[in-house]
């Protein structure tokens, strides 16, 4: 039984105190946030911030050691947590970082795939479906393909298709833009905001190219390292223009830290 | 030319010049090196100038050997000079830090733990296996019974799959081994069997030590090889493409999805191929039999069907039964437990293997006590 969800309570997905971490290495100490219905949240920061591992933890693949994650509503991380997974997952889709479909499978049968395990539909609506979901990432003449004969960008595409094939409320994307040319990833990005537009889907997306971040975010969520947690939120313009915080003034201004050969530490680190 | 200059005496200093000719580069540091070697080793020098007005070329490896040069002088309190540096060289040098002095920072060293750090370690990491392993038996019990009355989440398609892999595709193999395992053991039995003219007796010896060990026995150890093996590469490889991860958060049950269909299909074709491996080597004895022992075939299948009865083949069916559930399990457990690097599918492949041959064994063991316990 799907959760009734009132329209006023329009929180989406609700992290209170969130620590994560694997073993005695903490990753995210007490990180909370929420998103609202019909956002894109970009979630980024510098390699190994632990945007992957907030990510995990959002989608219940990493049961967090502190703190909680409510996702419409339901409690994902505590007693019951089993139940409210099983819900949960017909209701989000995610696109993993390098697509993850099942090499074994053509693209058309990896988006046919959660519909036959969770629709009751005939074959041959199935079949329609899966076209029309091709057709909107424009993968329609390589339905037949498998994931191994196609390039990077068409796999992600497909994998976007398959996130999408039960019209999921929320949307993860894990790094969407990576590896891809200018053109593909700028396609990519118009998807997401013409299916935020017109379906309403909320979206989180874990990226840190400052183009896809610049052209989508409703709001920007940044995470640091060594603060383990949220440095900074906000839309994408004010934080480049008005944020206090130096470290995110330099990301978004791509300023690199000097690393010379023989340059003493101090310099580096300035 | 290692361009090094003789001992020049002045100012109560010994200073020793160093005018390298030619690159220094790859292919030319090695010698310099050595001649450098000489040069700090010698306790009489007190300064060191290096002229590079015949150097042409210098690359990252001619770079550090002047900045390690640079360095273990300073480290010897002894005064190091530069000079006559190409301009076409200068942007380099100063690219790579060779104009200020370096702060030398060393490679961190992994400290070495103590033997009881390590002991203590490979003990949580022993005991955190076998609660992975409790975790897994458990799912899959739950998930058995289910899986097997519901036919849609039976997924014969899968299962026929893996019984096509698994089963079928190692018939020869199984063939081959059994039959000839039924030939040498014909052959070594009736070297003393003869000797008493009691040649007959090598159908009982075939027949009886094939059907109740050596058939569940071989086969299980081959489908150990071939199916474990192919298990856990498998899944193993999915957990390092996210497959996996995909398949949960889309919610699929990995049990039901990925991990039943295999071990019921080893449910199946492990007695099969057990009672194929049973006929191969009766076979293989029979053609000893026939070839060396003045047997017919007739006589030979007539004294097996004698001395085999049902419980014989029986046990060695639910040994095989057993063995196979036991060979897929651990290759499914084995392919969940890789971590995300090519290095760890080989490993776990490997691991499934030996695994899956030391639970036969112990299983074949039970068993064994078990049936002697029941007189089957």
């Amino acid at each position: 039984m799907d959760e009734v969800i009132p329209r006023a309570a329009d929180v989406m997905i609700q992290a209170d105190g969130l620590t994560v971490g694997y073993g005695e290495h903490l990753v995210l100490k007490d990180v909370t946030f929420s998103v609202h219905r019909g956002e894109i949240v970009t979630v980024l920061g510098g390699s190994g911030c632990g945007k992957s591992t907030l990510l995990k933890a959002l989608i219940g693949l990493i049961r967090p050691l502190a703190g909680s994650v409510r996702i419409r509503g339901a409690d994902i991380t505590g007693p019951g947590r089993s139940a409210a997974l099983d819900r949960m997952r017909r209701h989000i889709g995610v696109l993993f970082q390098y697509g993850a479909l099942l090499g074994s499978l053509s693209i058309a049968d990896n988006v046919a795939m959660p519909l036959e395990e969770f629709t009751d539909l005939p074959p041959s609506l199935i079949a329609d479906i899966v076209r029309f979901k091709l057709e909107m990432v424009g993968l329609t003449d390589y339905a037949h393909f498998m994931p191994a004969e196609l390039s990077g960008g068409m796999r992600k595409r497909a994998a976007l298709a398959r996130a999408m094939a039960l019209d999921p409320e929320i949307l993860f994307c894990d790094e969407p833009s990576a590896g891809l040319d200018p053109i593909t990833a700028a396609e990519l990005d118009e998807l997401l905001l013409e299916w935020n537009r017109a379906l309403g889907i909320t979206m989180v997306v874990i990226t840190h190219e400052l183009a896809s971040i610049e052209a989508i975010s409703t709001r920007c969520l940044m995470l640091d390292g060594s603060a383990k947690g949220i440095i900074a939120v906000g839309r994408p313009d004010e934080l480049k223009k008005d944020s206090a915080d130096p470290r995110v003034r330099a990301f978004f201004h791509r300023q690199p830290r000097l690393l010379r050969a023989g340059a003493s530490s101090a310099a580096a680190e300035g | 030319m290692t361009g090094l200059g003789p001992p020049r005496e002045g100012g109560g200093t010994e200073r020793r010049l160093w005018a390298p000719t030619g690159p220094l580069t790859l292919k030319t540091v090695t010698d310099h090196w050595k001649t450098l070697q000489n040069l700090l080793a010698d306790p009489s020098v007190r300064a060191v100038r290096v002229d590079l007005s015949g150097v042409d070329a210098v690359d990252s490896a001619g770079l550090v050997l002047l900045k390690s040069l640079r360095d273990r002088c300073a480290a010897a309190a002894i005064p190091y000079e530069l000079t006559h540096v190409p301009e076409s060289l200068r942007p380099f040098f100063a690219f790579g830090g060779l104009d200020r002095p370096g702060v030398k920072k060393s490679l961190p060293q992994k400290t070495a733990a103590n033997p009881l750090e390590r002991l203590g370690r490979l003990t949580l990491e022993t005991l955190q296996d076998v609660r992975e392993l409790i975790q897994f038996v458990g799912s899959v019990t739950v998930a058995f019974f289910p899986c097997c009355l519901q036919p849609k989440r039976f997924r014969l398609k899968e299962v026929l799959y893996y019984v096509q892999r698994s089963g079928s595709e190692a018939m020869p193999i199984i063939f081959l081994v059994s039959f000839l395992m039924g030939l040498i053991m014909a052959f070594q039995a009736a070297v003393q069997l003869r000797q008493f003219g009691a040649n007959i007796f090598v159908a009982d010896l075939v027949s009886l030590a094939l059907t109740r060990e050596l058939g569940p026995l071989m086969t299980a150890i081959i489908l150990a090889g071939r199916s474990a093996a192919a298990f856990a590469a498998e899944i193993g490889t999915m957990r390092v493409n996210e497959e996996v991860d995909a398949l949960t958060v889309m919610g699929f049950n990995v049990t039901e999805f990925l991990i039943m269909p295999k071990v019921n299909a080893l449910a199946l074709s492990g007695p099969l191929l057990t009672l194929f491996a049973n006929a191969s080597g009766i076979f293989g004895g029979m053609v000893v039999g026939a070839l060396g022992l003045d047997l017919t075939p007739a006589s030979f299948l007539l004294e097996a069907a004698e001395i085999l009865s049902p419980a014989d083949v029986l046990s060695g069916l639910v040994k095989s039964f057993a063995f196979s559930i036991l060979v897929a399990l651990v290759g499914c457990l084995r392919g969940l437990q890789t971590e995300k690097s090519a290095d760890s599918v080989g490993r776990m492949t490997t691991s499934a293997v030996v695994t899956s041959i030391f639970c036969i064994i112990l299983a074949d063991a039970v068993f064994t006590v078990l049936f002697h316990v029941f007189d089957i």
